[in-house]
């Protein structure tokens, strides 16, 4: 029983390595400029398609594949600030909400329309790793290793360089940003990328793991909601942090009641998160 | 020639228009302080003159450049730069990195070395506590980073908004001493300010804004002995 918990566990800690990169992107589009972005989701699955299309096409290795995925994933991301999100930037929320759904709606239509919604998967399997009484996937491992890589990456890229230091200026303070010659428009738009970035590289790796559908993004935009409301939505390490907790939760409540509960226990964890402690687990304020 | 010109500027909010054509110069090397009753828009014309509102009407030149239409961003690129009200510091950021972000430009970050050094020689308390979040800093000390910040901009032009509003007499003189020592370096500044007894004896230039417009203007002694301005704005 115990064996089984902890590999229950580790399988859904790995996991959730992934959901906090997912996460991440979402909390820091709306940590710089308050903007939900409804098209997280449909960039997900965009992720997803780009590394098994370079894969199953190009006979790209799928992790490879994750660099030419990320930069599409900045380039969509940017496309989509300059021409939906910028004109309502300063717009009440709702405009927001509706301009990137609208963007969703988009990413789904087309994506149906060219892919279909007939289940895909990448065929590329690494085997299985023993640790001790423990098997896992090899590629949850090389999944949770990358997400790291990518956190730690987002992180020297905030705190160490000078467009890093611009975004957080910029997610402070915009007009004070403004008056010292930051072009914060950019530095939106650049923003806006990342979390763009973060959510195709986290669908790319996904795909590693399970079969997907052009579809598949919003179960990962529900999560990564979770996620960013457990770790303080705009705190991008409380994303990691959430990512891990709700994979473990994922990853156990199958060993307790049948797996349709998941959701249940996930979003009644994040209903009696708002109610308690709204600015999150382990926000601030 | 002056080094910054506005023009008839008249600007408001929705609905209500609170600058009704206000002319402004400032000379280079000078301190211009604009004094003026609350809510009478210096506020306002400082926005207006970096480009964070739009003038219904009339221009802003810089350098004998028209720079009505530049953003905000574009004006501090090309040297100018205010010191807000409120101060407006990055909160969540260490002294050092608000220093950084002030010389954010390329024309700023050539000289980053020596700005600092001006800066940390103008505010020696600054560079005790460099690692320090901005917002856990006193009022005063949040000053201090908030002209320490709009220096490292390399100014052509620095504009001072509530230089010592809320802050304790005794650290307003220290800001103020600060703004003595920056004149001598020959840097161009307008000051806005409600300690007005203060502002007229450090500057050379004033301006006095009343109901939308300059209702006087003259050399800052002068106008420190002028009658309407004692009883109006010095309570004597």
């Amino acid at each position: 029983m115990l064996d089984q918990l902890i590999s229950s566990l580790t399988d859904g800690l790995l996991l959730g390595f992934v959901y906090g990169v997912a996460a991440m992107g979402l909390t820091l589009i709306w940590g710089v400029m308050s903007v939900i972005n409804l098209a997280h989701g449909p960039i997900i699955a965009l992720g997803m398609f780009g590394a098994y299309l370079l894969f199953t096409h190009l006979g790209v290795n799928p992790y490879l594949a994750m660099a030419p995925v990320a930069g599409a994933g900045l380039i969509v991301g940017l496309v989509i600030y300059v021409i939906a999100v910028h004109r309502v930037i300063n717009a009440p929320h709702l405009s927001s909400l509706l301009a990137t759904f609208a963007v969703n709606m988009i990413i789904i239509g087309v994506g149906t329309a060219v892919f279909s919604t007939s289940p895909q998967n990448i065929d590329y399997s690494l085997g299985s790793v023993e640790v001790g009484f423990l098997t896992f996937p090899a590629s949850r491992l090389v999944g949770a290793v990358g997400a790291i890589l990518v956190t730690a990456c987002l992180y020297l890229f905030l705190y160490f360089t000078r467009p890093g230091k611009a975004i957080r200026a910029v997610a402070n303070n915009r007009m004070a940003s403004e008056l010292m010659g930051i072009p914060s428009s950019r530095v939106l738009a650049l923003s806006f990328g990342l979390g763009a970035m973060m959510a195709a590289v986290a669908g790319g790796l996904i795909a590693t793991f399970f079969p997907f559908t052009i579809l598949s993004g919003g179960p990962y935009e529900l999560k990564s909601f979770v996620i960013c409301v457990l770790g303080g939505l705009g705190h991008p390490l409380g994303a990691l942090v959430g990512g891990l907790l709700l994979g473990g939760l994922e990853g156990l409540i199958p060993t307790f009641m049948p797996v349709s509960w998941v959701p249940v226990v996930e979003f009644g964890l994040f209903v009696l998160v708002l109610l308690v402690r709204p600015s999150g687990l382990f926000g601030a304020k | 020639m002056a080094i910054l010109e506005v023009n008839d500027i008249a600007a408001g909010y929705e609905g209500v228009q609170i600058l009704w054509g206000v002319n402004l110069k400032l000379e280079p090397g000078r301190l211009t302080t604009l004094v003026g009753s609350n809510g009478v828009g210096k506020t306002t014309l400082l926005k207006t003159v970096m480009g964070l509102m739009q003038p219904i009407d009339g221009s802003v030149s810089f350098q004998g450049k028209d720079v009505t239409h530049l953003s905000a961003h574009a004006r501090a690129k090309a040297g100018m730069v205010l010191v807000p009200e409120g101060r407006q510091l990055f909160t969540e950021m260490t002294i050092y990195e608000n220093l950084e972000m002030g010389a954010f430009s390329p024309r700023a970050r050539a000289t980053f070395s020596q700005n600092l050094d001006k800066v940390y020689e103008l505010f020696p308390r600054l560079q005790e506590r460099t690692r320090q979040k901005a917002g856990t800093l006193s009022g005063g000390e949040q000053q201090m980073v908030a002209v320490g910040r709009g220096l490292m901009a390399e100014p052509e032009v620095l504009m001072l908004d509530e230089l010592s509003l809320g802050l304790s007499p005794r650290l307003a003189l220290t800001l103020f001493e600060a703004l003595t020592r920056l004149k001598k370096t020959g840097l161009t500044m307008l000051l806005v300010e409600q300690n007005v007894t203060m502002a007229l004896a450090v500057s050379d230039y004033a301006y006095v804004l009343a109901e939308g417009k300059v209702h006087l203007e003259g050399p800052a002694r002068e106008l420190s002995k002028n009658d309407e301005v004692r009883r109006t704005y010095l309570g004597i």
